[in-house]
Parts: structure tokens; C-alpha cells; sequence
């Protein structure tokens, strides 16, 4: 597997203060990796690193063979990694359809492919193409999100927590379907509140405290550690 | 006489600096402390020197008022009249942002301005109220003008002195924290409307006892004593020009505009009478263009807000 | 009062204005939804184009309604320079300073209308005309053309928004402008048509209240309050609500002749936007609230 992302060292926060210390991680083709740790310890803040909504002050991030630190979202969007946000994710007044017709925005051309695709992955979406976003339920809303994600057709998607008040159905759903984007060929990192579920079933971890690395290795090494577990997943 | 002329004038100016001063004061409570847009300055403005005039002036043949009471009492008059036209307005638009509040105080500055033309029997309509008191009126025209000059200089003073004591005291300091971080303000559980209205109410009363100082210095006020359009806009370039959030720049402010104003007045009425009329216009342009140039090269005017304790803190706290 | 007289007298006076009202409250609304602030400066924009009209009127010997495209697409290159020189480096400041520009540029273009064409009434066309009578409705040619424009242009805009790609980036920019951002919207250009759009209405505005009473250059300012009210009522954001909100307030400001001397006929519109600020801020259509 080769590498599609690699963050080295990266310092940065917002303004002038640094949230990130010297956090390194990678994502390879097709794998998913997930993020977790306690509130605050930089977990999103990582995310939007890489999607160019920080102040990046050391370290590079490189993607698919180019240094994209410092690049501006759009340009990132253009090169294929998508960002799904934690919330406000979708546009609420306007149909599913059209948030995904939104999220194709910057592609030219044919886009019923990309429906074709989205739509597949997502099947309760497309009987309800036409219904407005905003009244739909937030598992089905975080589908949307995604779904918008997808649109472009990206080499890599970042999700921030997905799961976040989701029930116990939904949050194995999101999973699966975190499975299903994967088996289309891209890679997923994400950051994850609910660590024991996440660390099962992705491939990779990264356990970050206060802005740094703390731990890292496959989801299984990881729930077998002590120190991990003991550090936030309750023993 | 050349000089006598010129003195006369010097007094006239000082009284309309020192009345626009105190109506920047009162903007200055409402948008530089408070962060309230009031589009409808002159109605407040209006609103007290009727108030005032109503009270204080001799009784006269069908309408109301004529009380004859101490100018005095017709000055706090003004201000309790103007506070109290700005409550309900305050009340409920207050909740909203400041957007809401501009459209609305365009609208009462209208709905009083509708008041004043057609209730006769309260304001005489366009006949106005004439022959108000004039405190030390009966002294020689120039010590008169003189006398109403330091009455004037006194009670800016005053409303410097309360204005300036209150901002510095708790009070002017939660203000500036709901000003410029009303998330972080609610949370430590701060009755922001609560706030904002006192502070509304608080500068309207200024504007009104503004109105009482302009009526009792002409011993008149009619419905085209001024135009409420060109007075609200003077105000609000005086505020901004001078510095908002800063009293002294309120005040430095409103005699910087109000001599460009008045000496572009008198320079364009040297004109022929075609021109005369369109310069009006264009110096109104000008004013409009010089409030676009100072938002956008020198926002903090000319005096900027004082870096009081608090507010040192939370500037450097908002960059880190 | 017959039925007949009050739709004659009142309904139908009502349905004109407040068609003109609701071309510039569809503007108001679509620059409070996109931008974000409150356009002060919204009514004389709508005073320059019904002067722009007129020159074209006294220039080319044409009537208003042929003129009525040059002054929309004057308008709207007026609004969008109006943006690019004085809003568009506020951007990044706190939204009531553009508020407060805005108030400025009013003053400013009413003051350059007051310049070029004086502060004298004036009309398009000379004379009285008398209305038509249609089973006992009595209604002028203007009155149909006007509401019948209002139909058609606001008709084009909803098409455009809720089927083209840019109209669609509008609205998603209206809906949630960070998410727009990042799906790659290019919110310049959606700033832009935002222009365009409020702009051209604000001129069909301006130049139907001329063609219906007379062209003065408070005519625009005096519109302001009730275009607001018409653009709240209705729910910020809400195109149709805009439309609904402009016809009500018109009607409501004939009505209250009725209860009300005829000089407060202008405060209706306030009351209005009091009631609903009071009882229900988002609108009848669910807009948002600023």
C-alpha cells in the first residue's frame, strides 16, 4: 500500500496560540484510520490541518505526491481530499439532490455517474432525492453529508465525528458505510469520540493527548493496550 | 463690527458644537459602548425639543401644553420623553441584531416626524411652538449668546463627566464585554438585552436633552428646524470620525464635522443660486464619501477607544 | 362601502403598490440571506434607476416600460460597483459597519440623483389617465403592467434559483455559507449575482412607482421602511414570502385609511414590522432570523 498522506511534524493552531505539537501521521490507499483521544486534545484540530483551515507554522503535510501545506481548501477540494464537518454539514433548506449537486459544484460534465455512485451507497437517500435535508434524521443527515463529500470523487475522505449523537443502530451504520466508501477505492480518516467502537473497526489509530502523538498502531494493539486504555477508554 | 460679526459667529458655532456634541455623546453610549445602531437620531433629537417646548413655553390658543414651567424641568422633560419612546423600540428589537434595530429607529424617527406635521393641537404643526424661554434671555444679545454658550458647555461637561465615570465603572466594563464577545458574555450569565436596552435608553436621553438645548436656544422648534436625514448622518460621521468608543472623540468629532460642514455652507453660498442649490448636494455626497474613507482607512477614528484594563485584556486575548 | 368600492378603492391600489414593494423586498431579502446585513441604501438604488429610466424616456423619446431594461441593467452595474468599491473591503468587519456604509451610500446616491435631476417632481408621461372599468373594476393599464411584471420577473428569478447552477450556489450560500465554501462555491461571483439580481429589481421598483404616481428623490427612502417590512413579514430569505410580504403590507397601508388619518398611511409598514419582529421574527415563511 502506498502512501496517500503523510503529516510531518505539524505545529499550528488558530491565531497565534499552537494547538498541534509536532503531530506526524499517515493514511494509505484504501485504509482507514481514526483519530481519537480526550476532549481537547487536538483530534479536529489535526483534521482541519489537513483540509487547510489552520495556521500551519512547522512540519508539511504532503497528499498524493505534492506538499499541500498551506494550501486553501478549495484548491485541496480540487486535488481530492473532501471534509465532511462535525456539523452544519448539509444544507438544510435545499433537497438531498441538490446538496449533492452542490457538492459536485467545482466538476464539469456529466454528473450522473457521481449520482449513480453516491446513490448506490446510499439507497434510502435516493427515494427521498427531493425531500429537504434539513428534515431528515441525523443518521440520515450525516449520509447526506457524506454523500456530498463523495460528489467529487475524492482519493480521501475526512470525517469529524460522524457518529456524535447518533444511536447505538446508527453509529454501526455509519461504520458500515465507511466500509462500503472504502471498498470504492478511497481512503477515510476520522476523528472519533466513541474510541472503543472506532478502534474496532478501523485499520489504524492514532491516539493523540494535548496536541501531540501519544499512540499509534492497529485499532486491535491499540484497545490492547493498557496505558490506551486506561487513559480514556474507562479500563 | 468685522469682529463683533465674527465673535457672533463664534458663539453660534460653539452652541452647535456643543449641542452635536452631546448627541455624539448619547450615539457613543448606544453604538461605541454598545455596539446599537440608531439610524433615527434626529427623531429622539426631535422628541425632546418638543417635550421641552411643550412644558415650558407660554399657553397658546388650541393645543395642548403651555405650562410655563422652569426650563429646567422641561430639560429632564426631554430626556425622560426620548428614553421613553426608545423603551419599547429597545424592548423589542433588542433580542435581535443590530440590523433589526437600525431599520427600526429609521421607522420611529418617520412615525415622529408624521407626529410633529400633522398633530396641531401637541405641536402646532408647521407653525412649530415659538417664543420659549431662553435661560439668561433677557441679557444683550451677544451676553446672551455668551451665557447660553457656557450653559451649553456645562451640561456637556456634566454628561462627559457621568458618561465618561460610567464607562469606566463595572457597568462600561460589561458592556464592552458584551460588545465585543457576547457568546463569552451570556455564558457568565450577563442579562445582555437587559444591558443593551439601559444603554439604548441611556443615549436616546442624551439626544433628547440635545433637542431641548437646540429649542430653547432658538426659542423655537418647528418640523423643518432640521433635517432629519442630514442631522442623524452628522452625527453618526462626527462619532466615527472622532473615534468611537472614546468621549473626548465624540466631542473633538462633532466640532471637527460640524466646522467643515457649516464653513462649506457659508463657501457655497458665495455661488451664483443655481450652483448654491446643487453644492448642497454635492457636500452632502462629500459627507457620505469622507464616512466610506474613514471606515475604511482609519476605523478607529481619530481619538481610538482608550485601552482601558479589560479591554487590553481581551484585545490581546482575541489575537492569541 | 360596497365590496366593489373597497376592491376599487383600496384592494386594487393596494395590490400595485405592494407589487412594487415586493420587487425591492425580494432584493432586500436575497442581500439579508446571502450578505448577511441589512441594505440601507436599497431604496435609493431604486431612485436612481426610475431617474435612469427617465433620461432614457427623455432621450429617446421611448416609453418607460421599453426603458425600463436600460435602467435595470444600469442599476444593477451601479449596485455591483457600489459593492465592489465601498462593501466588499468591509467583508471581513463585523456586518452593521457595512450597515453603517450603507446609510452613507444612500445619502450618496441621492445626492447625485438631487444633482443630475433636481429635487422637483417629475413623471414619465404628461396627463391623467383614466382607468379602465372590467365588470365594474376600475383598472389602469399601468396597474396590470405592473403587477404583471412583478409576476414575470419574480417568476424568472425562482426558475433561475431553483434550477441553474449558480441560482443554486445562491441559495446555498444563503443556507449555510461555510459548507458552500467548502464544497468550492466561489462566493465572489455568488456576491456578485447577488448584485445583479437586487440591483436590476430595485430599478423595476423604482421605475414602476414612476410610471404609477410621480418620480421625486425621497421616493426611494420612503420605500425603504415598507420593502423591510414586506421583506420580515414574509421571512428573511424567503423569495415567495418577499412577494407575499410586499402585497400584504400595500394592501395594509390602503386599508388603514379606513381606521387611521390618511397622514399615517407610512406607519402602517412599521407596525407592521414591530408586530412580527414582536410575535413571530422569522415570518410567515420561516426565513431566518439575523
Amino acid at each position: 500500500m502506498t502512501t496517500l498522506l503523510s503529516l510531518q511534524a505539524v505545529t499550528g493552531g488558530y491565531g497565534d496560540a499552537n494547538i498541534l505539537h509536532a503531530v506526524s501521521m499517515t493514511v494509505s490507499d484504501r485504509e482507514i484510520v481514526v483519530i481519537v483521544g480526550p476532549n481537547g486534545a487536538g483530534k479536529s484540530t489535526a483534521m482541519k490541518a489537513v483540509f487547510g483551515l489552520l495556521n500551519v507554522r512547522g512540519g508539511s503535510i504532503r497528499f498524493d505526491g505534492d506538499d499541500i501545506t498551506g494550501w486553501v481548501p478549495n484548491k485541496i477540494v480540487q486535488r481530492g481530499i473532501c471534509y465532511v464537518p462535525q456539523v452544519d454539514n448539509i444544507f438544510r433548506e435545499m433537497t438531498i439532490h441538490e446538496n449533492l449537486e452542490m457538492g459536485a459544484f467545482l466538476r464539469k460534465g456529466d454528473l450522473s455517474a457521481a449520482f449513480d455512485r453516491v446513490y448506490t451507497l446510499f439507497p434510502d437517500l435516493k427515494e427521498r432525492r427531493k425531500t429537504p435535508a434539513g428534515s431528515l434524521s441525523g443518521g440520515q443527515r450525516q449520509m447526506v453529508a457524506m454523500g456530498r463529500a463523495l460528489m467529487l470523487d475524492p482519493k480521501l475522505l475526512l470525517l469529524d465525528e460522524p457518529t456524535a449523537g447518533l444511536s447505538p443502530k446508527y453509529m454501526e451504520q455509519i461504520f458500515q458505510i465507511c466500509r462500503d466508501v472504502r471498498g470504492t477505492g478511497v481512503a477515510i480518516l476520522l476523528v472519533e469520540q466513541h474510541a472503543k467502537q472506532a478502534l474496532e473497526f478501523a485499520d489504524r489509530g492514532y491516539v493523540l493527548a494535548a496536541g501531540q502523538n501519544r499512540h499509534e498502531g492497529t485499532g486491535a494493539n491499540l484497545l490492547a493496550d493498557r496505558e490506551v486504555a486506561e487513559m480514556f477508554l474507562g479500563g | 463690527m468685522e469682529l463683533y460679526g465674527l465673535l457672533n459667529y463664534a458663539l453660534f458655532m460653539g452652541v452647535f458644537i456643543g449641542i452635536y456634541a452631546l448627541l455624539a455623546l448619547g450615539l457613543n453610549i448606544q453604538w461605541g459602548f454598545a455596539g446599537l445602531f440608531n439610524a433615527g437620531i434626529a427623531g429622539f433629537f426631535a422628541v425632546g425639543a418638543y417635550t421641552s417646548a411643550i412644558l415650558t413655553s407660554a399657553a397658546a390658543e388650541g393645543r395642548i401644553g403651555g405650562f410655563e414651567l422652569p426650563v429646567i424641568v422641561g430639560w429632564f422633560g426631554a430626556m425622560g420623553a426620548a428614553a421613553l419612546i426608545a423603551w419599547p423600540i429597545g424592548k423589542i428589537c433588542l433580542r435581535f441584531r443590530s440590523d433589526y434595530l437600525a431599520i427600526a429607529t429609521i421607522g420611529i424617527a418617520e412615525i415622529i416626524r408624521l407626529v410633529i406635521k400633522s398633530e396641531a393641537e401637541l405641536t402646532n404643526s408647521a407653525r412649530g411652538i415659538t417664543g420659549l424661554p431662553r435661560p439668561f434671555g433677557d441679557l444683550d444679545y451677544m451676553a446672551s449668546q455668551a451665557a447660553y454658550l457656557g450653559i451649553v458647555l456645562v451640561v456637556l461637561a456634566i454628561a462627559y463627566v457621568l458618561v465618561e465615570r460610567q464607562f469606566n465603572a463595572p457597568w462600561g466594563r460589561m458592556m464592552r464585554a458584551i460588545r465585543d464577545n457576547e457568546d463569552a458574555a451570556r455564558a457568565m450569565g450577563k442579562n445582555i438585552e437587559y444591558r443593551r436596552l439601559e444603554a439604548f435608553i441611556f443615549g436616546a436621553a442624551l439626544m433628547g436633552l440635545g433637542g431641548a438645548l437646540f429649542a430653547h436656544f432658538n426659542r423655537s422648534i418647528t418640523p423643518e428646524a432640521i433635517d432629519p436625514m442630514v442631522a442623524t448622518f452628522l452625527v453618526w460621521i462626527m462619532l466615527i470620525l472622532g473615534g468611537s468608543g472614546n468621549n473626548r472623540g465624540a466631542i473633538l468629532g462633532a466640532a471637527v464635522v460640524w466646522i467643515i460642514w457649516s464653513v462649506s455652507e457659508i463657501a457655497t453660498d458665495q455661488l451664483p443660486h443655481e450652483y448654491a442649490v446643487k453644492a448642497k448636494y454635492i457636500r452632502l455626497f462629500l459627507i457620505g464619501l469622507l464616512l466610506q474613507l474613514v471606515l475604511r482607512f482609519r476605523p478607529e477614528g481619530i481619538l481610538p477607544e482608550p485601552l482601558r484594563g479589560d479591554l487590553r485584556h481581551t484585545k490581546e486575548g482575541n489575537r492569541s | 362601502m360596497d365590496f366593489l368600492e373597497l376592491v376599487n378603492f383600496y384592494i386594487i391600489p393596494g395590490l400595485v403598490i405592494g407589487s412594487i414593494y415586493a420587487l425591492g423586498a425580494v432584493g432586500i431579502t436575497l442581500v439579508f440571506a446571502i450578505l448577511r446585513y441589512a441594505h440601507l441604501a436599497h431604496g435609493d438604488l431604486a431612485t436612481l434607476g426610475a431617474f435612469l429610466a427617465l433620461a432614457v424616456v427623455t432621450g429617446f423619446g421611448i416609453s418607460p416600460l421599453a426603458a425600463l431594461p436600460i435602467a435595470i441593467l444600469g442599476t444593477a452595474a451601479v449596485a455591483v460597483g457600489i459593492d465592489k468599491v465601498f462593501y466588499e473591503h468591509l467583508r471581513e468587519r463585523p456586518k452593521i459597519v457595512t450597515v453603517m456604509a450603507s446609510l452613507g451610500i444612500a445619502l450618496m446616491v441621492r445626492a447625485v440623483v438631487q444633482v443630475i435631476w433636481g429635487v422637483d417632481s417629475e413623471s414619465y408621461v404628461k396627463g391623467i389617465v383614466r382607468p379602465d372599468v372590467y365588470f365594474g373594476l376600475r383598472i389602469r393599464d399601468r396597474e396590470i403592467y405592473t403587477v404583471i411584471a412583478m409576476i414575470a420577473l419574480v417568476g424568472v428569478l425562482q426558475v433561475f434559483l431553483t434550477q441553474s447552477k449558480w441560482g443554486k450556489a445562491m441559495r446555498a450560500m444563503s443556507d449555510n455559507p461555510n459548507l458552500a465554501l467548502l464544497s468550492g462555491i466561489d462566493n465572489k461571483k455568488v456576491v456578485m449575482l447577488t448584485w445583479i439580481i437586487a440591483g436590476g429589481l430595485c430599478a423595476a421598483a423604482g421605475v414602476f412607482l414612476g410610471i404609477n404616481t410621480e418620480l421625486k428623490s425621497m421616493m426611494g427612502w420612503n420605500m425603504l421602511l415598507p420593502m423591510f417590512a414586506a421583506a420580515i413579514l414574509g421571512g428573511v430569505g424567503r423569495v415567495e414570502g418577499a412577494v407575499l410580504g410586499g402585497l400584504i403590507v400595500g394592501v395594509a397601508e390602503e386599508l388603514s385609511v379606513l381606521v387611521l388619518p390618511s397622514e399615517y398611511k407610512a406607519a402602517t409598514a412599521f407596525a407592521i414590522l414591530l408586530f412580527m419582529l414582536l410575535v413571530r421574527p422569522t415570518g410567515l415563511l420561516r426565513g431566518k432570523v439575523l
